[in-house]
């Protein structure tokens, strides 16, 4: 980006230094010294007046600075990065493919006739871009928005803002913002002025909103013969070249492709044997994103999980320009390519590849070089309807054919030299050795390499026979054999009496580690395109060859066989010498102390390091400046050189004026540095750890693209893989036959690399919220389509809410405003990944106009694990069996002795709040137990046991394969659909519980049963409340029955008299107290008229009194009255 | 013997390497299948102290599936994720605690929950790494590629003997969410050394004999040698008798070179003379300081791992001659995770010949771009 930036820098503005209006600026600069305030004139005394605003201020600019500092990133663009991806976006019938013809005119000044799949063409100096359109599908929007980096969100003015489009800014919300521009079309369809402002207006207020504020939002006037203005769409243009963009860590963390170009491999005869076989398919396109490793897995999105079988990068079908200064683009450099739309040579059909030959004098005008590139396709394409090996065949030929193309490859290869060296020096020295035709170098080679040997050939060539010495021990025993038949007898009493000092050789040998360590360590590797040679029958044919007919002689790789098998179950030990245990060097002797004395800091340093060292480079550094020079005046030169490099020679750890020079560029690249970045300067103050934690990252960066710089293409790919920018070629095998035959291109081809365990199924636990725009709450393990990192898939989830214990609380349904926690069964992602949420990706108008707003939820992954802990909450209940004072039995709370066992010592609860605990299973009946509670608990009590159930997370992933489907029907992918719209469909209804119908209540009076006094009690109570036979009976029963238990009393006489006697005092006694009462209620009355006689009375006198007074004061008043 | 791919498992085959396997499989979550296992050998199948890894294994992860052939020579191994968490594992005697530690070590800051093991068992072998030098050069390394020191420590409790063992140590590692890429190519010059003698139930006379032996061949090339004694006594001096010592060279630029050598084992019937064990330590330290590179040769694959753990930028090393251990562990690097490191030899060429003759062993430089591997365990709030 950097380079870029100064590509687009603009001129800058040069103020007048002379003239009028200079002077007059001059003189509006100059101060009036006369007319100044104090504090203008002397701004130092008025510096600080206050401790606490200066402690304010400082804090705030503290804080404005603090606010601009972003955590700095490791620059990853890579030095020739992909085509920009420009999505075209928006509902149907908004003008999406004439936009996309009329840009592609501008940028290429050709007419296109059909537009279909990813078109990338060449915008300027330093710009590729890849158009491509986004169709009405959601699967389509979601796979854009995760490789757009740009999005021209088309919009129909005279209709509004349609759902679609906050859909898919939703999507891209989600899955990382990419640019967005917006783009009003059909302005002309809004015929007043005034209305067409008002429009504008609204709708940039509301993308703004959307987007943010100030968001560009363009306005494309009007069509004339089905174009849009010409200026508006060069604007447009240059507005998509100078476009800057911002790293989304989702994409600067995985490679993706977007494939532009595809190819069935498979033999035409099995397919017409099955067609429906598995196919092996070839996809095409720039690597973007971070760098794509060899043989990774990746996600087709729209397809699912597959593994490249074949990687390798191809020239770039649509290069940039070439690097030479000039002003514009040259015409054949304004390139365009476009497979599925069958423009830029190359025509994609079904089973076949046509090339456009442009009429027959393209070929003329072209150089030597796009000729061989032409040759290349040509190559490619020739090859497609062969068989796989036939391809492999073909793509060797290909490259050796291409040492032309790629001279670099085998260009100041110091890996592959060494290896070819090795390899000759062995030849020449007359042993077969034919191991070591290695990394795929072509013989017609090392006939040029031959001439030049280099003096450490034969170290070499030793190095490589025994691999650095590591099987010295294992190897010489075969060398002994081979070579003297004779001692054979007592060779293994010779190998085990020399093992330990062919160890300790070995380890002397070690200690110089062979060079061409990458082929130690890693063997023969494939290098960039290049496919190792087959090197079985070459290993069968030395097999067979003999010696004087009775030993065979052993091959190498039969020597890596038994190497191997002896290896195989060995004590495995990280030291340094594993098991066989050398003679170490004796250290103390003066000989081997030499080789370890400068490895201790009382040893000697090196030059750089070296205080005494340093000092000198400084003066030399003076003597430098001032030492060489010529006297003009006399022609007199003065040589301080000579006596330089005496000194030079003498001591040889003095620094040469090389290491001056690189000094001094340092310092002068950091002058530059710090001159040409004045934005780094904004940032004032001791911010030091920010700085260094920039400064640290753009060492990174600059590491990271420096490092493998002078590398070979082919060992670099494979340190680093696939660097974005390059444009690869990958082979799948066993794709479906549904992806080739219903192949629609205007469906988006993402290929997106998966890292590593990102394959991998698991428990996802994310957070999630339903959208406030979606109408339905979500219900836990209904089917919910996630789209989740590269992948789209279908899995039930389980809402949760964790409490404040950590636990996951089961939720039957999302809450409505606030997020809550969702578990599923799917793909592992690393946490903080976004992703979305839908019911359902099928495109029926009818549903979406149901639905509205499709996006259901969104969120982002919390944790991974292969387990999960959901609890619901459960209470067993049960009732007493028996009751002792506190301990009772429950019964009916758990089925079995074992379940009881499970649960001692748990709470429990009654309904009236009594706790207790559960103690032991009783033996019958089978599930009760003993408990005991804090009270005594009664019969009708019901016992609660509260406990948590775990809830299981249904394992079901469906990838949605929508890829899949045939054409027209790409949009109506169906996975498992709900229990509900099963019902719906089916028109199954439920049978109602009977539980809760509504039944007419019938309830009976109560009855309660009579008190019963204990007798105890009786015997102390007075007889008033001591219970009577008469109420001890029920009511309601037979009177005669009342009395049936009832004695009989008969009086004598004398008792008769003495009870007339008593009745007659008793009737006296009550006539005189009738007589009394009648008397005393006279009285009472006489005395209560009196009283209020008496009471009138009293009234009477006061009102007379009050009458009097007033009367007096009003007299009095009425004499005041004339004096006032 | 490279492996062979089979539906996306990787198979290996024969004991060797075991621990590595498992380790990476671990880590990439790529399931693997070992097969032959000693299956020529008298006593076929697993060891203990394989079994016994396995099962630490299982005790640091969550889903892990392991299926065992019945006679144990193959085996299944389908890794789950890492948890972490607090862990206390009797290792096997056969092995020390060097075995185990060293993959708690490589798989600690990947974990879920931040590791807080307790390990019994032997804490100084003779094919393992002892606690001892994990502690001294494993420990700082890794302080390297995660910077803070939050928590990460060992603790050696209890000193345990081969052959019965007895000693305990604590490990304690945080957790971290990806490790930083690392540029190590200066090693500078030792400027200390120190050491620990311990002496496990023999006389504490058999200590100060190999400190003074010891110190004798190191103060040839430096004064600031300082050896300790660790006698222990009772319970802490484990089951076996025993001893044995183990030495540091640190240099200026927070290299550690570490050396141990002990005493044979008890009721082998030979006897180690406590000088030359002293003499013998140190100079296989100074052949370690010889070799020379950012790191110790026995952690020279722990480097490499997390070297390539590492986000996607580009790491670089200098480390001496490489290890049979670290070649086997690259390659094992690439089939797990497809990351090939640059390997060059360092040349002393512009230094001139005479100089040549006094300059240690050749290093290599270690160059990758690390995968991007982020700690998928970890829980984000």
């Amino acid at each position: 980006m950097a380079d870029e930036s100064a590509f687009d820098k603009k001129k800058a503005h040069r103020a007048k230094h002379a003239g009028r209006k200079a002077e007059k600026k001059k003189k509006k600069h100059q101060i009036d010294q006369s007319n100044l305030t104090a504090r203008q004139r002397n701004p130092k005394a008025f510096a600080i007046q206050s401790a606490v605003r200066a402690e304010r201020q400082f804090r705030r600019r503290e804080d404005v600075i603090a606010k601009k500092q972003h955590i700095p990133q490791v620059d990853k663009t890579p030095l020739e990065p992909p085509p920009i991806v420009v999505a075209v976006v928006g509902p149907p019938r908004v003008g999406k493919t004439t936009l996309i013809n009329n840009l592609i005119k501008s940028f290429i000044k050709t007419n296109v006739t059909s537009t279909n799949g990813p078109i990338t063409v060449v915008t300027s100096k330093k710009r590729r871009i890849t158009i491509i359109e986004c169709n009405n599908d959601i699967n389509s929007m979601i796979d854009i928005a995760k490789c757009a980096d740009l999005v021209l969100l088309l919009c129909d003015a005279s209709f509004g803002f349609e759902m679609e489009i906050f859909e898919f800014l939703n999507i891209c919300q989600v899955h990382g913002m990419p640019k967005i521009m917006g783009v009003l079309t059909h302005l002309d369809m809004i015929k007043n002025a005034k209305t067409l402002k008002q429009i504008k207006k609204t709708l940039k207020h509301r993308f703004w909103t959307e987007v943010y504020p100030g968001a560009k939002l363009f306005y494309l006037s009007g069509i004339i013969h089905g174009e849009y203005l010409r200026n508006e769409i060069k604007n447009l243009c240059r507005f998509i070249s100078v476009m800057k963009f911002r790293a989304l860590s989702w994409r600067t963390t995985h490679a993706y492709v977007l494939a532009d170009r595809l190819e069935d491999l498979t033999s035409q005869e099995t397919i017409r044997k099955d067609p429906k076989v598995n196919r092996d398919v070839v996809l095409y396109g720039y690597v973007r994103g971070v760098p794509l490793m060899k043989e990774a897995m990746v996600h087709i999105a729209g397809v699912g999980d597959m593994k490249i079988s074949e990687l390798s990068y191809l020239p770039d079908p649509c290069p940039m320009p070439s690097r030479e200064k000039k002003r514009h683009l040259l015409e054949r450099e304004r390139q365009i390519y476009a497979p599925f739309s069958g423009v830029g040579g190359i025509v994609y059909d079904k089973d076949a590849v046509y090339i456009e030959l442009k009429g027959s004098h393209s070929h003329k005008q072209e150089d030597e070089e796009t000729n061989e590139k032409k040759a290349l396709l040509k190559n490619v394409s020739e090859t497609v309807e062969t068989l796989d090996e036939q391809m492999q065949e073909s793509g060797f030929k290909l490259f050796s054919g291409g040492a032309v193309i790629y001279p670099d490859m085998v260009k100041d290869d110091e890996y592959l030299q060494l290896n070819k060296k090795g390899q000759e020096s062995s030849d020449d020295s007359g042993e077969e050795d034919d191991s070591d035709n290695d990394s795929g170098i072509d013989q017609s080679e090392k006939d040029v390499e031959k001439a030049s040997k280099l003096p450490w050939d034969n170290v070499e060539s030793d190095v490589d026979e025994d691999k650095g010495g590591r099987e010295a021990g294992d190897e010489s025993p075969d060398d002994q054999a081979s070579e003297s038949d004779s001692d054979d007898e007592d060779f293994s009493v010779k190998w085990k009496e020399k093992l330990g000092e062919k160890a300790t050789v070995a380890y002397l040998e070690r200690q110089k580690t062979s060079k061409n360590i990458m082929k130690l360590v890693y063997g023969e590797f494939d290098i960039g395109n290049k496919t190792r040679e087959k090197k079985v029958d070459s290993s069968d044919d030395s097999g067979d060859e003999e010696i004087g007919g009775l030993f065979k002689k052993v091959t190498d790789t039969q020597k890596k066989k038994q190497k191997e098998k002896q290896q195989l179950d060995l004590d495995e030990c990280s030291f340094f010498y594993a098991l066989n245990k050398p003679n170490l060097r004796n250290w103390t002797i003066d000989e081997n102390k030499q080789y370890l004395i400068n490895c201790f800091v009382t040893g000697k340093r090196s030059a750089d390091e070296d205080a005494e060292q340093l000092l000198k480079l400084d003066d030399i550094d003076d003597e430098e400046l001032y030492g060489d020079f010529e006297d003009l005046e006399t022609g007199e030169k003065h040589k301080a050189e000579e006596k330089f490099e005496k000194e030079a020679t003498k001591r040889k750890a003095e620094p040469t004026k090389a290491e001056i020079l690189e000094k001094k560029m340092k310092l002068k690249a950091k002058f530059d540095a710090e001159y040409d970045n004045p934005d780094d300067h904004r940032i004032k103050g001791d911010h030091s750890y920010y700085e260094a934690l920039k400064a640290e990252a753009l060492k990174q960066s600059e590491l990271n693209k420096s490092v493998f710089d002078n590398l070979d293409n082919g060992l670099r790919i494979e340190v680093e893989g696939f660097r974005p920018g390059l444009y690869v070629r990958m082979l799948f095998k066993g794709m479906p036959a549904e992806f080739v035959t219903n192949m629609e291109p205007s469906y988006p081809i993402l290929i997106g690399a998966l890292n590593m365990a990102e394959q991998n199924i698991g428990f996802v636990s994310c957070k999630v919220k339903k959208h406030r725009w979606y109408k339905k709450i979500l219900k836990t393990n209904d089917p919910l389509i996630i789209s989740l990192g590269w992948r789209r898939f279908q899995t039930l989830p389980i809402y949760s809410k964790i409490e404040d214990d950590l636990k996951y609380r089961y939720l039957k349904y999302t809450p409505e405003h606030v997020t809550c926690n969702m578990s599923f069964y799917g793909p592992i992602t690393p946490q903080n990944t976004g992703f979305l949420a839908l019911q359902t990706v099928n495109n029926n108008s009818n549903e979406i106009k149901n639905i509205g707003f499709r996006i259901a939820a969104t969120g982002s992954v919390n944790e991974i694990n292969k387990s999960t802990q959901i609890v619901k909450k459960l209470k067993l209940v049960g009732t007493p069996l028996k009751i002792y004072k506190k301990t009772a039995f429950i019964k009916d709370m758990f089925t079995s002795t074992l379940e009881v066992a499970k649960f001692e010592g748990a709470r429990i609860k009654t309904v009236s709040g009594i706790r207790g605990q559960i103690k032991k299973a009783l033996n019958k009946p089978e599930g009760a137990f003993r408990a005991t509670f804090e009270d005594k608990i009664l019969m009708s009590d019901i016992i609660f046991c509260r406990t948590w159930f775990k809830v299981d997370v249904t394992r079901f992933y469906a990838p949605v394969v929508n890829l899949l489907l045939p054409i027209g029907a790409k949009n109506a992918w169906q996975g498992m659909k709900t229990k509900g719209q099963l019902k719906r469909e089916r028109s199954i209804k439920n049978d109602a519980n009977s539980d809760s119908m509504y039944t007419e209540v019938q309830r009976k009076p109560k009855v309660f049963k009579p008190l019963v006094i204990p007798k105890a009690l009786q015997k102390g109570l007075p007889y008033k409340f001591k219970p009577k036979e008469k109420s001890t009976t029920l009511s309601g029963k037979d009177s005669n029955e009342k009395f049936k238990n009832r004695v009989a009393v008969v009086k004598s006489p004398y008792e008769h008299k003495v009870s007339s006697v008593m009745k007659m005092i008793k009737t006296n006694y009550e006539k005189k107290k009738e007589v009394q009462k009648e008397q005393t209620a006279q009285r009472l009355q006489t005395h209560k008229k009196q009283l209020e006689e008496e009471e009138w009375r009293k009234i009477k006198r006061q009102k007379e009194l009050k009458k009097k007074i007033c009367r007096h004061l009003s007299k009095m008043g009425n004499k005041r009255k004339p004096q006032m | 013997m490279p492996a062979v791919m089979e539906n996306d498992v990787l198979k290996y085959k024969g004991s060797n390497y075991f621990r590595q396997r498992l380790l990476l499989s671990t880590l990439s979550g790529r399931a693997i299948k070992i097969e032959d296992i000693r299956s020529t050998h008298d006593d076929p199948g697993l060891r203990e102290y394989e079994v016994n890894l396995i099962r630490l294994l299982d005790k640091v992860t969550n889903g892990t599936r392991v299926e065992l052939s019945e006679t144990g020579t193959s085996l299944y191994f389908q890794p789950g994720i890492l948890i972490g968490g607090q862990v206390i594992h009797s290792c096997c005697t056969q092995r020390g605690i060097g075995y185990y530690l060293e993959i708690l070590l490589a798989l600690g800051p990947f974990c879920k929950e931040p590791l807080n093991t307790v390990l019994q068992g032997v804490t100084h072998s003779d094919l393992d790494v002892s606690v001892d030098k994990i502690k001294a050069a494993a420990l700082p390394m890794l302080l390297k590629f995660i910077l803070v020191d939050d928590g990460l420590e060992l603790k050696v409790i209890r000193r345990g003997a081969p052959p019965l063992g007895g000693g305990e140590v604590v490990f304690k590692c945080p957790v971290r969410r990806h490790l930083r890429p690392l540029q190590w190519t200066k090693w500078g010059l030792v400027k200390r050394i120190r050491g620990v003698v311990y002496a496990l139930r023999v006389s504490p006379t058999m200590a100060n004999r190999v400190v003074e032996s010891a110190k004798g061949v190191m103060l040839n090339f430096l004064p600031d040698v300082y050896i300790n004694t660790d006698q222990c006594r009772g319970p802490n001096a484990g089951k076996s008798p025993g001893f044995g010592i183990s030495l540091v060279a640190e240099t200026n630029e927070k290299t550690f070179y570490c050396a141990e050598a002990k005493s044979v084992d008890a009721g082998s019937g030979e006897i180690t003379l406590p000088e030359d064990l002293g003499h013998e330590c140190a100079h296989k330290l100074l052949d370690e300081v010889y070799r020379g590179g950012a790191v110790d040769s026995s952690f020279q694959w722990l480097l490499a791992l997390w070297m390539s753990l590492g986000q996607k930028d580009v790491s670089e090393c200098i480390v001496g001659p490489l290890s049979d251990y670290t070649i086997a562990f690259l390659q094992h690097l690439k089939e797990f995770f497809g990351v090939m490191f640059k390997l060059e030899v360092q040349r002393t060429d512009d230094v001139d010949s005479d100089y040549e003759e006094t300059a240690s062993a050749q290093k290599v430089k270690l160059t990758c771009v690390g995968i991007g591997y982020v700690n998928i365990s970890k829980r984000t709030l």
